[in-house]
C-alpha cells in the first residue's frame, strides 16, 4: 500500500494551470440534456478510463489524503492517497461518503438574500457582495467570523481580510476541539500543542476512552492501521502486543481490545495515575533516578484507593502497571469527546503523566512545537455569544460548515443571540440550522470543487484541488471574501491579494513545485518535534474527579457518532444508512443503558425513555446492552437535525421534523478548568415514557449460536501451531463449539491445496462425508482460465468501522432506501459487518422477540465479521435460478446478470449467507434525486426494479485490470493491481483480494500466514466459498466485571 | 341392495338409492336454469374481490414488489403460500376423477364433475401467483425454453423450472379430463336447451349422440386419461414440494416433503370440495344425488390424509432432533415457539387435531360439522404453507440476518382476490355446465337397477 503502483501512477494526472480553466464556462444546471461526443478529444480524458486527482479529505480535521477518481470529468469515488503519510491509501466511512456533498440534492444553487417577507430570494453574486460589503462597512469593525478550522492558506486570508475590513473577532469553532489535551500538554510539558500519537510497533496501548480506532477517534484511519499492524499475529511482536481500553462503554476500540476496564466515567485520570504509580515503582526498582516531581504527583494514588474511586480492581491496576513497566513501547491515549469532563485537563494530564512513566514521550507520543493555535476555546465562543447578545456584533459570517445552532447547547443562548445580529452571512454549501437563520447565503464550493490546503501535523502539508467544474452558481469562500473586500473599495482590497483564492493557495505553496505537489497530494516530510521535559506547572493540577450537574441516577455520556461525527455527516445518506458499528442502528437516535438498568426501568429495546437533565429533557428509544456500565446512559451526538433532506425527517406535508434527538440540547454549556467545552457534565434522570418506537436496526441478535461465523481462537492455541481447528479435514476435531483442539496429528494443509491423502488414501477416506475433506478452491474455476478470484478477510483486524460498507455502496451504485425501508429489512448494502459477541450457545430458548444482546461488562469477545457474497465454488444460488441469471463464471466468480433476472428470488432463499438484495422498488428513480445521478459509477449497471443484486467482487475493477494488463502486453494483471473497493479503503488491511491460482498472490499469502486460524463461513454446508476468514485472536486477558 | 361383486372398492361402499333418470336429468340441469339475486350477489362479491386484487396487482407492477410485506431474508411470502395452497386444492379433482376411477369407486360419480372443475380453476388460480410473485412479470417469459437468437436457455436444474412444467402439464391434463368427461352431459344439455346455450353446447358436445360406439371410445379415453393423470396427482405436488426440498434452507431440505405435500394437497383438496359442495347441494336441492354417503366417504379421506399430515408434522420434529443439526433444530423450535407460533398452532390444530372427530360416524354424517371442519382445514392448510415458507426463511444459517415478515394489506387483497377469482369461475361453471356428471350418475342408477333388488 505504501507505494503507488505504475498503473495508478499513469492515471494520476496533475492539474496543470490550464486544465481547469480551459473547459468552458457552463454550469451543471445549464447543461443541455444531450450526450455529445468530444469534437476535439481532450488530451487527458479518455472515455472509459478514470482520471485521478490527489486532494485532501475535508470531512474531519485528521487531514487524510484522497485520490479523487473522476470519469469523464465527474468525480465518482474517493479513495485514500497511498502516498499520504496519515492514511496511506485508506479512508474511513465518513471520508468515503464525503463525495456525496458535491452531488447533494439540497445544495444551495446560488447566492440568496432574505427578502422583506422573511423568505430567501435569489440574488446575484455582485449584488450580494455589494450589499454585504455595505453592511460590513457600516458595522465599523463590529464584525465576527465564526467557522470551522480551515487550511492555513484560507485561515491566513480570513485573518488578513478581517484586518482589512476594519477588524473584528474570529472564532474558529470546532465542537470536538481538544482544548483540554492542549492545555494538559501545556501543564505537563510546558508546550501548548496537541500531541501526536504514533501507535506503530507499540506492544501496549492503553486507550482511556479515546475510541482511537473508532470513527470518533482523533485520527481513526491512521491509528487503526498502526494499531492493527502492531498487533499482527503473524509476527512474534504482534502476538505480544496488547490493547487495553478504559471507558464506561464497549465501543469500537473496546470491542477489539484485549482487556476492557469499565472505570467510572470521569475517574480515568485517577486510574491513569494509579497505573503510572505501579509502573513507576516497578520500573524504578530496576532503574533508579526517577523524577521527584512525578513521585509527588503519584504519591496519592495507591492501587487500592484508585480501585475504590474508579471501580476497577486493585489487582487489575497493579497488573496493568506492571505491564506498562515491562512494555517495550507503551502508549496511553487521552480521552475523547465523551469523557471530556469539567476536569478534562486533569484527566488528560494524568494520561500524559502515564505516558511519561511509560517512556512514550519521543517514541510513540510526539509533541509538535507550540504554534499560534487557531482553534478557539469554548470560552471564546461564549464570549462571542455575549458580544452578539449585547449588540457588539453587527455582521456575523459563518463558514466552513460550522453549525453552532445545532452543536451549541441551548443554554449558551446562541440561537437567541443570532437574532440580535443585524446581518448574518452564511457560506454554507448545504442548508443547515444555522444557514437557514442567515440573512445572506453565499454558498461555498464543496471540497471537490475548491482549492485549499491543510497542515495536519508538522512536516505534512496537503493540497486540496478542484476536480470538477462547480455544479452550481457557487463561489469559493476565499473568493467571496475577496469579492466583498473589492466591493468595499480599493482601500480595503488593496491590502489583500489580487486575483482569486486559487492564487492565494498557489502563493502559499510558492516555495515548492506545485505541480509535483499536486500530483503527490502535498508535501510529506518528517516533522520536527519538541523534546520537552516535565513542567513545573504539573504540580498545580488538582487531581479530582469531576462533579456532574443534576441529581439523576445516570451519568449522561454524549458519544460522538462514529459515522455522523458532530452531526455534519447526518446530511449524507450513506452515513445515515450505514449501521452503527456497535448497535447496528441506522437513521435514528437511541439511548444505550445496561440491561440491568433496563430491567429495573421495565423497558425493552425500542421503548422510549424520557431523559431529563437540569438543562432540558428529551425522549429517545432505548437500546439495552450488556456492554455498558449500569450507571451510564449513552446517547450519540449527531442526529436531531431539523433541516436537510436526509438529516431531518421529511413529512408528507412537506415540512421537516427532527430525525432522532440532539443530545446537545440537554447538555450544559460548562467548561473544563481551562475553558474548553465539557461534554461529560450532566447526570440524567431516566424513566420510561410509555411509548414504543421501532428502531431501524439491521441485526437483531449478536448470538452466533456456535455456528461457523465470526470465529475466535485463543492465542495459546494459535501459538501451539498446527492446522486451523476449522480446516476442512479438521472439522471432526472441533468440539465444544469453537474451542479448538490443537496439536492434532494431522499435517497442516496449506489452504487451497489438496489435503494429503485425499487422493492417495481415497480407498479408506471415501466413507467420510465430503465436507470433512479439504477442498481445492482453485478447482472451482475453469482449468483453462487464468483466474480464480478469492478473498482473505482477517476478522482479527476488523474494527467494524464500516468504511468498506460505504466504499462498496458508492463504488457499486448501491441505492439508499431510507429509514422506513430499513425497518422493513430492505437495506441494500452488498457488504455488511456482522457483529457477534462470544461463541454463543446453540441452546433452544423460549422465544424472546426483539433484539438480543450478549455483551458483558468487562468482556471484549466481539467478532466483527464482514459478510459479502462468498463467491462459492458450489454456490447454492446458482442451480435454483430458472433462467440462469446467476451463474458461475470461468474465473470462479458467482455472476449475476441483471438483464436476465426475472425476480423469482429463489437464489436469495437458497443463499446461506443471505448476501443477496432485491430491488423492491425502482430505486433508480426513488433514491437518486438530481444531481446525485452524476456520481453514479458508469462502469456499474444501475439495477432495475424487480431484479436481484449482490456483491460482484467489483467485477468492473477486475475487468479494467485485465484489459489494462492486456494493453500493456501482460497476460494477467500483476498481483495487487486489482483491488476491490472494500479492500482498497480498509484502514487495517483486513481484506486481501487476488487470484487464488497465483501461488504467490497476496490473498494466498495472507491465508497461508493465517493458516492456523483460517475458516470458511458455514463450512459444513460445503458451499466451497472463495473467501477465507481468519479468526479473531483472543489474547489472554482477564475479565474485569465491575 | 347388495354391492356389485366385481368391484372391490365399491364393494366397501353401499351405493345410494338414485332417482330415476329423467328426474336426474331434470334436477341436475335445473341448476343451470335461471339466476337468483343471491347468485348475483355472490358473483358480484367474487368479482369485486377479483378486480380489487387486479387493481392492487397493477399498482404492484407499477410500483414494485416493495408494496408487499417482504423483509430480508424472507423473499417468498403470501404469494407463494397461496400458490402452493391453490396447487394443493387442485389435487382433489384429479384424484377423484382419475385414481378413484381406476379403483372403480363408483361413489365418486356424484362429486367428480365439481371436483374436476375445481381442479381446473384452482390450477388457473395458482398459476396467477407465479406471475404475481416474480419481480419482473414483463420478463417472465424468460422461464420458457423458447428458441431465440441469443441462444439463451433455461436452467433445467432449477426446481422452479420443473414447477413451471409441472403446473402447465397438470393444467393441460386437467382441462382435457374435465372436458372429455363433460361431452355426454353437454349433449344432454344441448338436447334440452335453446338459444345461445344450444349453439354453445352443440359446438362443445362434438356431435355426441350417445351411441354405444361413442360410449366405448369415451370410456376408453377416460380410462387412458386416468392412467395419464394418476401419476400427475402425485408428481405435481411433489415437484412443488421440491421448490422447497431441493434448497438448503433448514426445515425445507427434507426428503419427507414430497409425500407430505401430496397428502396435504389431497387433504386440502377434499376439504375444498366439501366447502364448495355442501352449500351447492343445499341451495340447489341435490341431497338425493350428492348424499351424506358421499360426504362420509370424503370424510374418511380427510381423516386418512389428516393422519398422514399429522405424522409428517411429528416426523419433521423428530428428524430435527434426531439429526443433531443445530440450525434445523433452532428453526423448528422457532416455528413452534418463535414469532410464528400462532400460525404453527393454527396449522396443527386445524390439520391434525380437529379432523380427529371424524373417527366418529356422527361427525362424518353431520353436514354442518363437516362444513365447519372443511373450512378450518382450508385455513389450516394455508397456514401450513405459511409456516413452512415464512418460518423456514426467517431462521436460517446466519443469525445476524434472521428476520420477520408481516403480510401487508396489499398482498392480503391479492390473496383474497384469488378466492374471488376461483369462486367466479365456479359460479359461472354452475350456470354453464352440469354440476354433477349426469351420465355417470345415471350409470350408477342403471347399474343399481340391473343388479339391485326391490325394483
Amino acid at each position: 500500500m505504501s507505494e503507488i503502483d505504475r498503473r495508478e501512477f499513469l492515471k494520476i494526472v496533475g492539474v496543470g494551470a490550464g486544465a481547469a480553466a480551459a473547459a468552458g464556462c457552463y454550469r451543471y444546471s445549464e447543461l443541455p440534456e444531450k450526450l455529445i461526443p468530444y469534437v476535439i478529444q481532450d488530451e487527458e480524458i479518455i472515455p472509459g478510463l478514470p482520471v485521478i486527482y490527489a486532494s485532501t479529505c475535508q470531512e474531519c480535521s485528521a487531514g487524510c489524503g484522497v485520490h479523487v477518481r473522476t470519469r469523464e470529468s465527474r468525480p465518482i469515488k474517493l479513495e485514500g492517497n497511498p502516498q499520504h503519510p496519515i492514511n496511506r491509501g485508506s479512508l474511513c466511512a465518513r471520508g468515503q461518503a464525503g463525495i456525496g456533498r458535491t452531488y447533494h440534492p439540497d445544495r444551495y444553487v446560488g447566492p440568496l438574500q432574505r427578502g422583506s417577507d422573511g423568505a430567501f430570494a435569489k440574488t446575484t453574486w455582485d449584488d450580494a457582495q455589494h450589499t454585504v460589503a455595505a453592511r460590513i462597512a457600516a458595522a465599523q469593525g463590529k464584525v465576527a467570523v465564526l467557522g470551522a478550522p480551515t487550511g492555513p492558506a484560507l485561515s491566513r486570508l480570513i485573518d488578513a481580510w478581517l484586518a482589512a475590513v476594519g477588524g473584528g473577532s474570529r472564532v474558529v469553532y470546532e465542537p470536538f476541539a481538544r482544548e483540554a489535551l492542549r492545555e494538559a500538554t501545556s501543564a505537563v510539558f510546558g508546550v501548548a500543542s496537541e500531541p501526536i500519537f504514533d501507535l506503530e510497533g507499540c506492544d501496549l496501548v492503553i486507550d482511556f476512552g479515546a475510541d482511537s480506532v473508532g470513527g470518533s477517534g482523533r485520527s481513526p484511519v491512521e491509528h487503526a492501521r498502526q494499531l492493527m499492524a502492531a498487533r499482527d499475529v503473524a509476527k512474534e511482536e504482534g502476538r505480544a502486543s496488547r490493547l487495553v481500553y478504559v471507558g464506561p462503554r464497549l465501543d469500537e476500540t473496546a470491542s477489539v481490545a484485549d482487556e476492557w476496564l469499565p472505570a467510572k466515567p470521569g475517574s480515568e485520570g485517577v486510574l491513569a495515575l494509579a497505573v503510572a504509580r505501579v509502573a513507576f515503582e516497578t520500573r524504578s526498582k530496576g532503574a533508579p533516578g526517577s523524577e521527584a516531581s512525578l513521585q509527588g504527583v503519584l504519591a496519592g494514588f495507591s492501587p487500592e484507593s484508585a480501585a475504590e474511586r474508579t471501580g476497577v480492581s486493585a489487582d487489575a491496576i497493579r497488573r496493568l502497571g506492571r505491564a506498562v513497566a515491562a512494555a517495550k513501547k507503551a502508549v496511553a491515549l487521552p480521552p475523547g469527546v465523551a469523557l471530556t469532563s469539567r476536569r478534562a485537563v486533569a484527566t488528560n494530564a494524568a494520561v500524559l503523566v502515564l505516558d511519561v512513566v511509560a517512556g512514550a514521550v519521543g517514541t510513540s507520543l510526539h509533541i509538535p512545537p507550540a504554534t499560534e493555535t487557531r482553534v478557539a476555546s469554548f470560552r471564546d465562543a461564549v464570549k462571542l455569544i455575549d458580544a452578539m447578545k449585547s449588540g457588539d456584533v453587527k455582521v456575523l459570517l459563518v463558514h466552513g460548515g460550522a453549525n453552532p445552532v445545532h452543536t451549541l447547547p441551548p443554554d449558551s443562548g446562541f440561537t437567541a443571540a443570532l437574532e440580535k445580529v443585524g446581518t448574518v452571512v452564511s457560506f454554507a454549501s448545504l442548508p443547515d440550522e444555522t444557514s437557514e437563520r442567515a440573512h445572506f447565503v453565499l454558498p461555498d464550493h464543496t471540497p471537490l470543487e475548491s482549492w485549499g490546503d491543510a497542515a495536519p501535523r508538522p512536516g505534512v502539508r496537503s493540497l486540496v484541488q478542484p476536480t470538477i467544474r462547480p455544479l452550481f452558481d457557487t463561489q469559493a469562500l476565499g473568493d467571496s471574501l475577496l469579492g466583498i473586500a473589492r466591493a468595499m473599495g480599493d482601500g480595503v482590497a488593496g491590502s489583500l491579494p489580487a486575483g482569486s483564492f486559487r492564487g492565494v493557495v498557489e502563493s502559499a505553496w510558492s516555495g515548492t513545485s506545485l505541480r509535483a505537489a499536486l500530483e503527490r497530494g502535498g508535501e510529506f516530510g518528517e516533522g520536527s518535534y519538541a523534546s520537552p521535559s516535565l513542567s513545573a506547572s504539573l504540580a498545580r493540577i488538582e487531581w479530582r474527579e469531576p462533579q456532574l450537574e443534576g441529581e439523576g441516577e445516570f451519568v449522561l455520556l454524549p458519544v460522538p457518532s462514529p459515522l455522523l461525527g458532530d452531526g455534519s455527516g447526518a446530511h449524507l445518506p450513506w452515513l445515515q444508512e450505514t449501521p452503527d458499528p456497535i448497535t447496528k442502528i441506522t437513521w435514528q437516535s437511541w439511548a444505550e443503558i445496561s440491561e440491568r438498568a433496563a430491567a429495573s426501568l421495565g423497558v425493552r429495546p425500542g421503548d422510549v425513555l424520557k431523559v431529563e437533565t437540569p438543562f432540558g429533557s428529551l425522549e429517545v428509544p432505548v437500546w439495552p446492552r450488556g456492554g455498558i456500565r449500569d450507571d451510564v446512559i449513552a446517547v450519540a451526538i449527531g442526529q436531531g437535525h431539523t433541516v436537510g433532506r436526509y438529516a431531518a425527517v421529511q413529512t408528507p406535508d412537506g415540512s421537516s421534523a427532527p430525525r432522532g434527538v440532539n443530545v446537545i440540547s440537554v447538555l450544559p454549556s460548562l467548561t473544563d478548568e481551562a475553558g474548553g467545552r465539557a461534554w461529560l457534565a450532566a447526570k440524567a434522570r431516566v424513566r420510561a415514557a410509555g411509548r414504543f418506537e421501532r428502531l431501524p436496526f439491521t441485526q437483531e441478535t449478536d448470538d452466533k449460536r456456535g455456528r461457523m461465523l465470526g470465529e475466535a481462537i485463543s492465542l495459546v492455541a494459535l501459538a501451539e501451531g498446527g492446522p486451523s481447528p476449522w480446516a476442512p479435514n479438521q472439522a471432526a476435531a472441533v468440539v465444544d463449539h469453537g474451542t479448538p483442539i490443537t496439536g492434532a496429528a494431522a499435517a497442516a494443509t496449506p489452504l487451497g491445496e489438496v489435503a494429503p491423502g485425499e487422493h492417495a488414501g481415497e480407498g479408506d477416506k471415501h466413507h467420510e462425508p465430503e465436507i470433512l475433506r479439504a477442498y481445492d478452491a482453485v478447482a472451482d474455476s475453469l482449468p483453462t482460465d487464468p483466474f480464480r478470484w478469492g478473498m482473505t478477510i482477517d476478522v482479527d483486524r476488523c474494527t467494524g468501522c464500516s468504511a468498506c460498507v460505504v466504499a462498496c455502496s458508492i463504488e457499486n451504485n448501491v441505492p439508499i432506501v431510507g429509514e422506513t425501508q430499513v425497518k422493513r429489512a430492505r437495506i441494500m448494502s452488498w457488504l455488511r459487518i456482522e457483529r457477534y459477541v462470544g461463541t454463543g450457545e446453540p441452546t433452544l430458548q423460549p422465544a424472546r422477540p426483539g433484539p438480543q444482546n450478549h455483551e458483558e461488562l468487562g468482556k471484549t469477545d466481539v467478532r466483527n465479521s464482514p459478510m459479502l457474497c462468498q463467491h462459492c465454488g458450489a454456490a447454492p444460488c446458482e442451480p435454483v435460478c430458472p433462467v440462469l441469471a446467476t451463474y458461475h463464471s470461468p474465473s470462479g466468480l458467482n455472476g449475476m446478470i441483471y438483464n436476465r433476472c426475472i425476480g423469482t428470488r429463489y437464489c436469495s432463499n437458497n443463499c446461506p449467507y443471505k448476501v443477496r438484495r432485491f430491488n423492491w422498488y425502482d430505486y433508480q428513480i426513488e433514491t437518486w434525486p438530481q444531481p446525485q445521478p452524476l456520481m453514479l459509477n458508469p462502469d456499474v449497471t444501475v439495477r432495475a426494479q424487480g431484479v436481484m443484486e449482490k456483491c460482484t467482487f467489483c467485477i468492473q475493477r477486475i475487468q479494467a485490470g485485465r484489459l489494462l494488463a492486456k494493453t500493456e502486453g501482460n497476460a494477467t494483471p500483476a498481483d495487487g493491481a486489482v483491488k476491490t473497493a472494500c479492500q482498497q479503503t480498509c484502514p487495517t488491511g483486513a481484506i486481501h483480494f487476488g487470484n487464488l491460482k497465483d501461488e504467490k498472490s497476496e490473498v494466498r499469502e495472507a491465508a497461508a500466514q493465517g493458516a492456523g486460524r483460517a475458516y470458511h463461513a458455514l463450512h459444513d454446508l460445503n458451499t466451497r466459498p472463495a473467501i477465507t476468514y481468519l479468526a479473531r485472536v483472543r489474547r489472554e486477558g482477564e475479565d474485569h466485571s465491575a | 341392495m347388495t354391492p356389485p361383486p366385481a368391484e372391490p372398492v365399491a364393494a366397501l361402499i353401499r351405493p345410494p338409492p338414485v332417482a330415476r333418470d329423467s328426474q336426474v336429468n331434470r334436477d341436475l340441469l335445473r341448476v343451470m336454469d335461471g339466476v337468483s339475486v343471491g347468485y348475483f350477489g355472490v358473483l358480484a362479491l367474487a368479482l369485486g374481490f377479483m378486480f380489487a386484487a387486479g387493481g392492487v396487482w397493477i399498482y404492484q407492477v407499477y410500483k414494485g414488489l416493495g408494496i408487499a410485506g417482504y423483509a430480508h431474508p424472507i423473499f417468498w411470502g403470501s404469494y407463494i403460500v397461496t400458490f402452493v395452497f391453490w396447487v394443493g386444492i387442485a389435487h382433489a379433482g384429479t384424484l377423484i376423477s382419475a385414481i378413484l376411477y381406476l379403483f372403480r369407486a363408483k361413489w365418486r360419480n356424484a362429486i367428480n364433475r365439481s371436483a374436476e372443475a375445481m381442479t381446473v380453476f384452482a390450477v388457473l388460480t395458482a398459476a396467477q401467483f407465479l406471475g404475481i410473485h416474480v419481480g419482473r412479470i414483463w420478463k417472465s417469459y424468460f422461464i420458457l425454453p423458447y428458441p431465440n437468437q441469443r441462444a439463451l436457455w433455461v436452467n433445467f436444474k432449477s426446481p422452479l423450472l420443473w414447477d413451471t412444467f409441472a403446473i402447465t402439464t397438470y393444467a393441460t391434463i386437467s382441462i382435457v379430463f374435465f372436458y372429455v368427461g363433460l361431452i355426454p352431459d353437454l349433449a344432454i344439455a344441448r338436447d334440452r336447451s335453446t338459444g345461445w346455450r344450444r349453439a354453445l353446447y352443440t359446438v362443445l358436445s362434438l356431435g355426441w349422440e350417445g351411441t354405444s360406439r361413442q360410449w366405448k371410445s369415451h370410456n376408453r379415453t377416460v380410462l387412458h386419461l386416468s392412467g395419464l393423470a394418476t401419476p400427475l396427482v402425485l408428481s405435481v405436488h411433489s415437484v412443488v414440494s421440491w421448490d422447497f426440498a431441493m434448497s438448503i434452507v433448514p426445515t425445507w431440505h427434507a426428503t419427507i416433503f414430497a409425500p407430505y405435500f401430496v397428502a396435504g394437497a389431497i387433504f386440502s383438496g377434499f376439504a375444498m370440495v366439501l366447502t364448495m359442495m355442501i352449500p351447492v347441494r343445499r341451495i340447489y336441492g341435490l341431497e338425493h344425488i350428492i348424499t351424506d354417503y358421499h360426504f362420509e366417504n370424503m370424510s374418511r379421506f380427510l381423516l386418512l390424509t389428516s393422519l398422514i399430515v399429522g405424522y409428517a408434522y411429528c416426523a419433521e420434529y423428530f428428524i430435527a432432533w434426531y439429526s443433531g443439526v443445530e440450525a434445523e433444530q433452532t428453526s423448528f423450535w422457532s416455528r413452534a415457539f418463535g414469532p410464528y407460533w400462532i400460525s404453527t398452532w393454527v396449522m396443527i390444530s386445524c390439520n391434525a387435531i380437529f379432523p380427529q372427530i371424524l373417527w366418529f360416524k356422527k361427525a362424518r354424517t353431520h353436514v354442518p360439522t363437516l362444513f365447519v371442519l372443511s373450512v378450518l382445514i382450508n385455513i389450516g392448510m394455508w397456514f401450513e404453507r405459511y409456516v413452512i415458507i415464512i418460518g423456514g426463511l426467517s431462521r436460517e444459517y446466519d443469525p445476524a440476518v434472521w428476520g420477520t415478515y408481516t403480510p401487508q394489506w396489499t398482498e392480503l387483497i391479492i390473496v383474497a382476490g384469488s378466492f374471488g377469482f376461483f369462486c367466479q369461475f365456479f359460479l359461472m361453471f354452475l350456470k354453464v355446465f352440469p354440476v354433477v356428471a349426469i351420465a355417470e350418475v345415471k350409470e350408477i342408477e342403471i347399474h343399481a337397477r340391473a343388479h339391485g333388488e326391490g325394483h
